[in-house]
């Protein structure tokens, strides 16, 4: 039995402690926000917040992260109304939006750490990856939040 | 390939839903090209509901995978419906002949997404539509009220009457309208009067793709549903020698070691239990079509096949004699292959993220022996495709699954199964010798190309007599085709199939993704031996074609060209077109300037790419100019960093950490114009994805005199 705080809410499940936190997440709190893209921590696809710190879900196992508070994208905000979000919405973002829940926990993270990235700064803490190609919207989004994060504090 | 004559009528077919409300379906009458036997299944067709709460369903025929298709669409049907965009939710339509794109014609007539044409195949049909379905709103209001239509006008999903202000809502309209004769020839709005087409209204997606609700295939979950993951042969075509079954069920969660065509599945109750299942089955693999084979093995057969074809002789002054090389590349999509099916002793339903609906009821009829009326598709969200995700295997492995453990599964690959297991873009070798006149001009124009048939994959037949016509649009060739846009003198150009027994596919843009390179470096080293311009040398060939010309002189434009540069600075052009068989008017234009940095030490930047693209009325110009921004980034990604590479008869690359694609820190600065127009809608989803190859590689030589002609530039040295 492992006891993970997810979005606040606790949970006990019964996984192995050497469960990755991804498939817990995915397969077991039906929590799907949360993407695979490729288990070897390259792509960040499945990136959640353990505390403040950035995650990929697939390299960390439950046993890890019990009792820690864990925010995957279902979590940021009720309403979708986290800045970030509103910035993702402003700047239109996504194309397919597979990455984008881990595109948008790493860029929530980065603010955390650095409230007015340079563009510098986006380029060594985003380096989630967009088939895509949504990177330059991405830099314009995060440019945006810190923006509106600065607003509102 | 494709059909653009749009003289079909459309007819509109109407039923109320149990309860009230509307639904709208149209057929195409004289001819009746999309009859079948069972004639109520018509009534299925349906593209428009409205429900007595006003809430308005559109039922779109097209996937969904990011090229924002679904908003272009409902856009347009929701102009001339005059719906309040705001009250309308879309969803994707099922299996039915009435969703099949008109501008697919045989053999291509399937029901599917690809080809860029999702927007300009359904210009016509959803108009008529949403025009039709409004004018029945129309007359009901009229009829209800006892005034001429004329009178009345339908706008933002209200009906109003002029004279005495009265107003009812669509789905105050809807069972009134319901039973009233639909018209045959429903009046269009003029582009004057669009309020919605031609502004950059958000995407309708974008919502639930920033809070991790988008459903998409891998997000499936129904009730009792099993996980399952899967082992292919390495080897092309292998077959399963042994595995260890014992070992694989003694893993805590394992139900089930299912055979699969090539390879093994492994169920269990999480996707994290049939992983470590396939990890203790340790499955064998022996045989299979590409055993022995290695890149090298496949260059020489390339150059052999080159040879064979025999070099021409070229008597004239200045002669260009190159080789050009490109690699296997992967679609890479972010979210892996995967299905969900449930077959029953007498029902099948699949939830697929899937390009070609048409292929995945093939699938489910072939695996069950069902008839289509007891197998539903659903098309789920796809998280990236560009071609991929097209093919029936995975389908079939979670029906053959399903069928055997006689419940729902979800068939998930793992990202090295998917990497390893591609469609691949064709390897292509090709050969270039070009005799210049005085004048600097082509006056023999040789050209080679060995590549795999592409075409082969869908048409057997063109494998047989070794005719690949996928080798020859967006080339400058002499085969009975429509022409380049380029007009040159003295072309001679052959090709020659060459079978490798690797998988290949259609990757964005097939096969501007291998002609343009070639033709548009041909164009710049012809502009160099000729001592002459490039901007200015590739005008001269553009005589006959306005529109290119017109964008080519304006991304120029836009990027500075001719302005001065610091040292290890320069820049380079490449334009293309798409489809580029299709008449002039139905093509998408596109051009794109890259400015690339090489610094002392030979580390290329690509700095900053302009772009203009001529895609007629934009009907949403945002995801135009998303659609662009990606395409570079992805065309630039495979130019720089991506191939896919073979030894012992199977792919090297596994992952991300060893197939590279493009990051954050790579992304040059990117400037997109789109070319005022009314012309009808062209596509847009692949044609970006070429012109910045040869544009980059171009700018490189401009920059350093180092000429690139095999890709990915890697680790090649520019200085």
């Amino acid at each position: 039995m492992t006891t993970l705080k997810i979005n606040g809410k606790q949970y006990t499940l019964n996984l192995e402690p050497d469960t990755p936190l991804l498939w817990a997440l995915r397969d077991t709190v039906n929590l799907t926000g949360t993407k695979y893209g490729c288990g070897i921590q390259q792509c960040g696809a499945c990136t959640v917040l353990i505390g403040k710190r950035p995650v990929r879900s697939c390299g960390i196992t439950v046993g890890e992260v019990a009792g820690k508070d864990i925010t995957t994208i279902e979590g940021l905000s009720p309403e979708s109304r986290h800045p970030v979000q509103k910035a993702w919405i402003a700047e239109q973002v996504p194309q397919c939006g597979y990455c984008q829940s881990g595109q948008i926990m790493a860029a929530v993270s980065l603010l955390e750490r650095k409230p007015n990235p340079t563009d510098k700064e986006i380029d060594r803490g985003m380096l989630n990856l967009c088939r895509c190609g949504t990177y330059t919207r991405v830099r314009k989004a995060i440019h945006r939040a810190a923006e509106m994060m600065k607003e509102v504090s | 390939m494709k059909n653009t004559n749009m003289n079909r009528r459309t007819f509109l077919k109407v039923t109320t839903v149990a309860g009230g409300g509307l639904l709208v379906g149209c057929s195409f009458s004289s001819p009746k090209l999309l009859s079948t036997p069972n004639d109520v299944k018509e009534d299925l067709g349906m593209w428009v509901r409205i429900g007595k709460d006003d809430k308005i369903t559109l039922i779109l025929p097209t996937s969904e995978m990011g090229q924002q298709a679904h908003t272009g669409q409902a856009m347009i049907l929701a102009e001339e419906l005059e719906a309040d965009w705001n009250s309308i939710r879309v969803v994707t339509a099922p299996v039915n002949p009435e969703y099949l794109n008109p501008m697919k014609v045989p053999p291509f007539d399937i029901q599917s997404t690809g080809g860029s044409d999702s927007i300009s195949g359904f210009w016509d049909k959803l108009r008529q539509v949403g025009a039709g379905t409004r004018q029945m709103l129309t007359a009901a209001a009229a009829q209800e009220w006892g005034v001429p239509a004329s009178e009345c006008k339908a706008e933002s999903g209200r009906v109003r009457h002029s004279g005495s202000g009265r107003s009812l809502s669509y789905g105050q309209l809807a069972s009134a309208a319901a039973r009233l004769s639909p018209p045959d020839d429903p009046v269009l709005k003029s582009p004057q009067q669009f309020r919605l087409i031609g502004k950059s209204i958000p995407k309708l997606h974008t919502p639930a793709r920033i809070n991790g609700t988008a459903q998409y295939g891998i997000d499936v979950r129904r009730p009792g549903m099993l996980f399952a993951t899967v082992s292919q042969s390495p080897v092309f075509g292998g077959k399963v020698k042994s595995y260890d079954e014992t070992a694989a069920k003694a893993v805590r969660g394992v139900e089930a070691v299912v055979p699969i065509p090539n390879g093994v599945a492994v169920v269990a109750d999480s996707t994290w239990h049939a992983k470590q299942g396939l990890e203790a089955l340790k499955p064998q693999f022996e045989g299979g079509e590409s055993v022995g084979l290695d890149s090298t093995k496949v260059t020489a057969r390339l150059r052999a096949a080159l040879d064979e074809m025999g070099k021409a002789e070229v008597t004239a002054e200045k002669v260009l004699d190159v080789e050009y090389e490109m690699p296997y590349l992967h679609h890479a999509a972010m979210e892996p292959m995967n299905c969900t099916a449930y077959v029953t002793t007498d029902s099948c339903e699949v939830w697929v993220p899937h390009q070609v609906q048409g292929f995945c009821m093939d699938a489910a009829k072939e695996v069950t022996g069902f008839s289509e009326e007891q197998i539903r598709i659903h098309t789920m969200m796809i998280g990236g495709s560009f071609g991929r995700k097209q093919t029936k295997e995975y389908v079939e492995q979670a029906l053959i699954i399903s069928k055997f453990i006689q419940k729902p599964v979800q068939v998930i690959w793992s990202r090295e199964e998917d990497t390893q297991h591609g469609t691949y873009r064709p390897v292509s070798m090709s050969r270039f010798q070009v005799g210049l006149g005085g004048d600097g001009l082509p006056v023999q124009w040789e050209r080679q190309v060995a590549q795999p048939s592409f075409a082969a994959e869908f048409i057997p037949l063109l494998g047989w007599i070794g005719f690949d016509p996928m080798t020859i649009p967006a080339s400058v060739h002499d085969y009975v085709f429509p022409d380049h846009f380029y007009k040159v003198e003295g072309v001679n150009m052959t090709h020659s199939p060459v079978e490798l027994g690797v998988p290949v596919g259609a990757w964005r843009a097939p096969p501007n993704s291998i002609n343009v390179f070639y033709t548009e470096s041909v164009m710049d080293e012809l502009a160099k031996l000729a001592g002459q311009e490039p901007l200015e040398y590739r005008l001269k060939f553009l005589g006959e074609s306005p529109r290119h010309k017109a964008v080519l002189e304006q991304a120029a434009r836009q990027a500075g060209w001719g302005n001065p540069l610091p040292e290890g600075r320069g820049r380079g052009i490449g334009i293309n077109d798409w489809f580029p068989l299709d008449v002039d008017e139905a093509k998408t234009v596109v051009a794109q300037v890259a400015e690339v940095s090489v610094s002392k030490r030979g580390k290329l930047k690509v700095e900053r790419v302009d772009c203009v693209v001529d895609c007629g009325l934009a009907v949403n110009p945002d995801s135009v100019r998303a659609q662009m921004e990606g395409s570079i980034i992805m065309g630039m990604s495979a130019t720089m960093f991506e191939q896919v590479t073979l030894e012992d008869g199977r792919v090297v690359q596994s992952n991300f950490d060893d197939y590279r694609i493009a990051r954050m820190r790579d992304i040059p600065e990117i400037n997109v114009s789109i070319v005022k127009s009314d012309s009808a809608p062209t596509g847009t989803g692949e044609p970006g994805t070429s012109p910045i190859v040869p544009a980059i590689t171009n700018a490189i030589f401009a920059a350093t005199g180092k000429r690139i002609r095999r890709l990915p530039i890697g680790r090649q040295k520019l200085v």
